[in-house]
């Protein structure tokens, strides 16, 4: 990896050129809370100064840039006695500016099933290869536990990642194409005094985090601890409503559904995100329900977070953002569910 | 249709109202690009706000509306008689609407105060589905267009078809809204049933159920969450009998 | 000044401009291309099933299409949905896709309204198969039960069309009552074959029955079963699967020689949805057909 250095201005000027010719997408303040805490998202930008790149976290991930809520697999033109089939995958570039750390894990996670596993997702990396991705360094979002996770930094599936040193950035750049676009704006070679001051800046980011939880042994655990009685306990507050889901930047569960226009002359097969808290996710023809209690469901989400994917990946597919924590109206989160299995082993 | 060597039919339609605000009569009517195929779809044959043509002779009837006097149940009646298959359309066919919330009045009362020393004639609202057998409920004030074409198609081939059973929340993420509790507001998002894309919300209003509630609704840890966040019974409970959705069901009864 | 953010066009990948291959599984492709398929015979079995003849009409698509027994298609119904279905026919018969439907909801009930002639597509095949090869120098049980027939058919095709490979063949197989049995202008040709035992109960008898009556599991009664010389393959309902499994079992077929085919909710077919995972399982790549000792390790298998 390399890595220079970009006075603020410089990068301004790097953010504007970009935002010249292309689709940019930045953290953007959206409103305050009841209790007047700021809220971002991820969303299209025109100018610089709509970018916040001081959030502490957005509600929504960036997944839904990779994996649309919903998307048309084909298309369909009804011609009398024949049909025609229509694919099309995303061919325009897009910046996706100030992603953190835990953001681009989870692109990486989602890499490893939609990119390199068995079927290959044409739509997803399409649009991941479109992708130009600005990282950026920050100090821990509340509740957040990506540290435990390991994913707290992030080392590839980025263009530049930023680390804010006051009066510049220090940016390591991965790709030869965050190398050419850097070379549009004038940066500064790193001195020995530049990496000191970043490695302190790393490391009082990585003192300051609050959340800790053990997942040690964890996938182990969720094993024995099938039977858990804690299941029983936050399930019975779920709602099933699929909030987590939706925010989480690793769930790319999907239902799908077909339509027709009214004149019957075109048609859509159409991808929806979904969720495995939902109430009919595992709901067959005739309507026997394998997965019929909240609490069966509950516990999948978090089979497939901490379990099943470790078995198929050898890590887990949570990347500890703690966004299904923040988002959920029953207050069911990972580090207080975790907590509760590891205590039940004691 | 072609495609499957199906020809397709063109089932006799018809649509009437009874007690409502005939907004989602409007709504069967609404939506130009797609009116006109739309209508060469169906056969209309009894539809005030389409056309003047009126035929007793339809295999399909959509019911608008509640029913709230008398009369409306012999006239419901003799309309089930002809139909094919009866379709509760909109919110008050399905639970009674806005219009039940009289229910919780004294009805003579109530008379008085609205039609002075004329009483009209009136009784407590009852859903279609009180009244007569209903072959489908399509909830939603008013109901959703879109979702209406769909359900004409899958008519059109005599399938059923799947609503949504999951709660608004979900269509309501997808939205990118900020949630209304977030804001300090109420919204009954996780315990209705969604299907509306969840306009309410989008708008900056909490949702009211008018689809009714969700499969399955966890209404204990729904009143709980209300109560944490500071919500008054009397405010949820309004809330809840608002369309008559969600009969039965109040915060701080013991069920 | 422009920066050279490029276009990526997936279309000027290699693999993705070689021909579909479902059997290709790590190759990229098309993953929701479908092969046209005309719907060429319609067969009427009872009230609620009925068998289609597909046939993909671009040649090179067809000549490409292999399966084996126990694995499915996605079928698809263009503007009304696609669904998952076994393949019910020979895999030697290249070229026709035989699949036993039953109207179940919105896109079953599209397929039996839909007459000879019409277009379909097809992704597919998916998911594994029965070990035909492994049970080669058997004896070989076929159970099913209800419409587990279906994808049943495709394993008695493989075992009659290849008798020789194989030892005694019992065919054994239940319904609810005489009027759903499937198939049954096959039984006679079934029972034809020299070395093919067919057995046929059901739980209710009408007037004309004069089979045998109650669950299938009576008919172990009738058969000579060698435990460590025996394959079986059991296709039906959970419940009725664990009770002819739980039977094998005790007289001494290992349970990695019983194989079944498990039903979950999918809409991809390709391990992307979740919808068919079973704990860490996908039904649609680790299955349909697993052997019944790693069914019992499945948590909420059954
Ligand atoms: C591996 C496998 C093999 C199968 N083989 C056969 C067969 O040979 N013959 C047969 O008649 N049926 C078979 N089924 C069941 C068949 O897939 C369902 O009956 C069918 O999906 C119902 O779809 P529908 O649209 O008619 O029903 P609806 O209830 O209207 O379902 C709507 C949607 O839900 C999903 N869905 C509902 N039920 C199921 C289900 N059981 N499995 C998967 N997805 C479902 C589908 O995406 C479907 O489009 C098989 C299922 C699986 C998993
Ligand atoms: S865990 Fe929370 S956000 Fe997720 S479905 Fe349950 S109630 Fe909704
Ligand atoms: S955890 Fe649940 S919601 Fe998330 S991807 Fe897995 S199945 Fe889908
Ligand atoms: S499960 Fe929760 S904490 Fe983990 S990645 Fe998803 S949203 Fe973040
Ligand atoms: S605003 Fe209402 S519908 Fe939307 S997420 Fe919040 S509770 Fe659910
Ligand atoms: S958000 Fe609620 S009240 Fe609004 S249309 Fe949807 S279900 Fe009805
Ligand atoms: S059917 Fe989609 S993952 Fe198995």
């Amino acid at each position: 990896m390399l890595f220079k250095l970009l006075d603020k201005d410089e990068f301004k000027n790097l953010v504007n050129i970009l935002l010249q010719s292309n689709e940019v997408i930045a953290p953007k303040q959206v409103g305050v809370n009841v209790t007047g805490k700021t809220l971002h998202q991820y969303l299209p930008v025109t100018s610089f100064d709509e970018i916040d790149l001081t959030y502490e976290t957005t509600q929504y991930s960036a997944k839904t840039y990779f994996l649309p809520y919903k998307e048309n697999l084909s298309t369909y033109r009804f011609d009398e006695k024949d049909w025609k089939q229509e694919i099309r995958y995303r061919q325009e570039p897009r910046v996706m500016l100030g992603l953190h750390a835990c953001d681009i894990h989870a692109l990486l996670k989602l890499d490893k099933v939609l990119a390199r596993d068995n079927f290959p997702s044409p739509y997803y990396i399409a649009r991941r290869k479109n992708a130009f991705i600005i990282g950026i360094d920050h100090e821990p979002c509340e509740g957040g536990f990506c540290r435990s996770l390991g994913t707290d930094t992030v080392n590839n599936g980025f263009d530049l990642f930023l680390t804010d040193l006051g009066e510049r950035y220090f940016v390591s750049i991965n790709t030869d194409l965050g190398y050419r676009v850097l070379l549009q704006v004038k940066t500064k070679d790193v001195t020995e005094e530049d990496t000191r001051k970043y490695l302190l800046t790393r490391k009082s980011i990585s003192d300051a985090f609050q959340t800790h939880v053990n997942v040690q042994n964890l996938p182990n655990l969720l094993d024995l601890e099938f039977e858990s009685k804690v299941w029983n306990k936050w399930g019975q507050k779920c709602l099933s409503c699929g909030s987590c889901s939706m925010v989480c930047p690793t769930c790319y569960c999907y239902g799908v559904t077909e339509r027709v226009s009214m004149d019957f002359k075109s048609g859509a097969k159409v991808k929806q995100l979904y969720s495995c808290n939902l109430v009919d996710f595992a709901t067959v023809a005739g309507g026997h329900n394998f997965r019929p209690n909240r609490e069966t469901r509950l516990k999948y989400r978090y089979y497939h977070q901490h379990r099943g994917f470790v078995e198929s990946y050898d890590e887990p597919k949570c990347v500890g953002c703690n966004r299904c924590g923040r988002v959920c109206l029953a207050e069911i989160n990972p580090p207080d569910i975790i907590r509760d299995i590891q205590m039940e082993e004691r | 249709m072609r495609y499957l060597s199906i020809e397709p039919t063109k089932p006799k339609v018809a649509v009437f109202d009874f007690t409502s605000c005939e907004g989602c009569e409007l709504q069967l009517a609404n939506k130009e690009e797609t009116l006109v195929d739309f209508l060469k779809a169906v056969e209309i044959v009894n539809f005030r706000e389409v056309s003047s043509a009126k035929s007793d002779d339809y295999e399909i009837a959509f019911i608008e509306g509640a029913v709230s006097r008398s009369d409306e149940i012999e006239r419901l009646k003799k309309i089930r008689e002809k139909a094919r298959v009866l379709v509760a359309l909109g919110c008050c066919a399905c639970y009674g609407g806005v219009n039940k919330l009289k229910n919780a009045f004294d009805l003579s009362t109530a008379n008085r105060e609205i039609y002075g020393n004329y009483p009209k004639d009136s009784m407590p609202v009852r859903a279609i589905k009180d009244v007569v057998p209903v072959d489908m409920e399509i909830p939603g004030c008013p109901v959703n267009k879109e979702e209406i074409e769909r359900i004409i198609q899958h008519l059109l081939l005599d399938i059923n078809y799947n609503f949504p059973v999951y709660p608004v929340c979900v269509e309501c993420k997808q939205k990118f809204n900020v949630c209304m509790f977030e804001k300090g507001q109420l919204c009954l998002g996780p315990i209705a049933r969604a299907g509306c894309s969840a306009p309410c919300p989008t708008g900056g209003l909490g949702c009211y159920g008018c689809r009714g509630p969700a499969a399955d609704p966890n209404y204990d840890e729904f009143f709980e969450i209300a109560r944490r966040r500071g919500f008054a019974e009397q405010e949820v409970n309004e809330r809840l009998s608002f369309f008559g959705g969600f009969n039965g069901i109040a915060m701080g009864v013991q069920k | 000044m422009k920066i050279p953010l490029y276009h990526y066009d997936i279309m000027k990948e290699r693999e993705i401009q070689q021909p579909v291959d479902f059997n290709r599984h790590r190759r990229l492709k098309h993953t929701d291309k479908t092969f046209k398929a005309e719907i060429s015979s319609i067969t009427t079995l009872t009230d609620m099933e009925k068998l289609f003849h597909l046939r993909i009409l671009d040649e090179a698509e067809r000549e490409r299409f292999t399966f084996l027994p126990g694995q499915f298609v996605m079928l698809e119904v263009p503007g009304y949905g696609e669904v998952p279905i076994s393949i019910s026919g020979s895999p030697s018969n290249k070229g026709l896709i035989e699949l036993c439907i039953r109207k179940a909801g919105t896109v079953t009930g599209v397929l039996h309204k839909a007459k000879r002639g019409a277009l379909v597509g097809i992704r597919g095949p998916f998911g594994t198969h029965f070990p035909l090869e492994k049970m080669k120098g058997y004896d070989i049980l076929l159970i099913a039960g209800g419409l587990g027939l279906a994808p049943l058919r495709a394993p008695i095709f493989a075992v009659t069309e290849n008798r020789p490979d194989y030892r005694k063949v019992d065919i054994m197989y239940g319904t609810k009552d005489p009027s759903q049995l499937l198939f049954d202008y096959q039984y006679e040709q079934w029972r034809r074959i020299d070395g093919v035992n067919l057995h046929i109960i059901v739980e209710k008898a009408d007037d004309k029955w004069t089979g045998d009556v109650g669950l299938i599991t009576k008919l172990f009664d009738k058969i000579e079963i060698v435990p460590h010389e025996t394959y079986a393959i059991v296709c039906g309902p959970p419940v009725m699967f664990k009770f002819v499994c739980a039977y094998l079992s005790k007289i001494g077929v290992p349970m990695d020689r019983m194989f079944v085919s498990l039903e979950r909710r999918m809409h991809c077919g390709m391990g992307k949805c979740c919808r068919c995972n079973i704990g860490s399982t996908y039904t649609c790549i680790d299955g349909p057909v697993f052997d019944y000792w790693t069914v019992m390790n499945l948590k909420e298998a059954i």
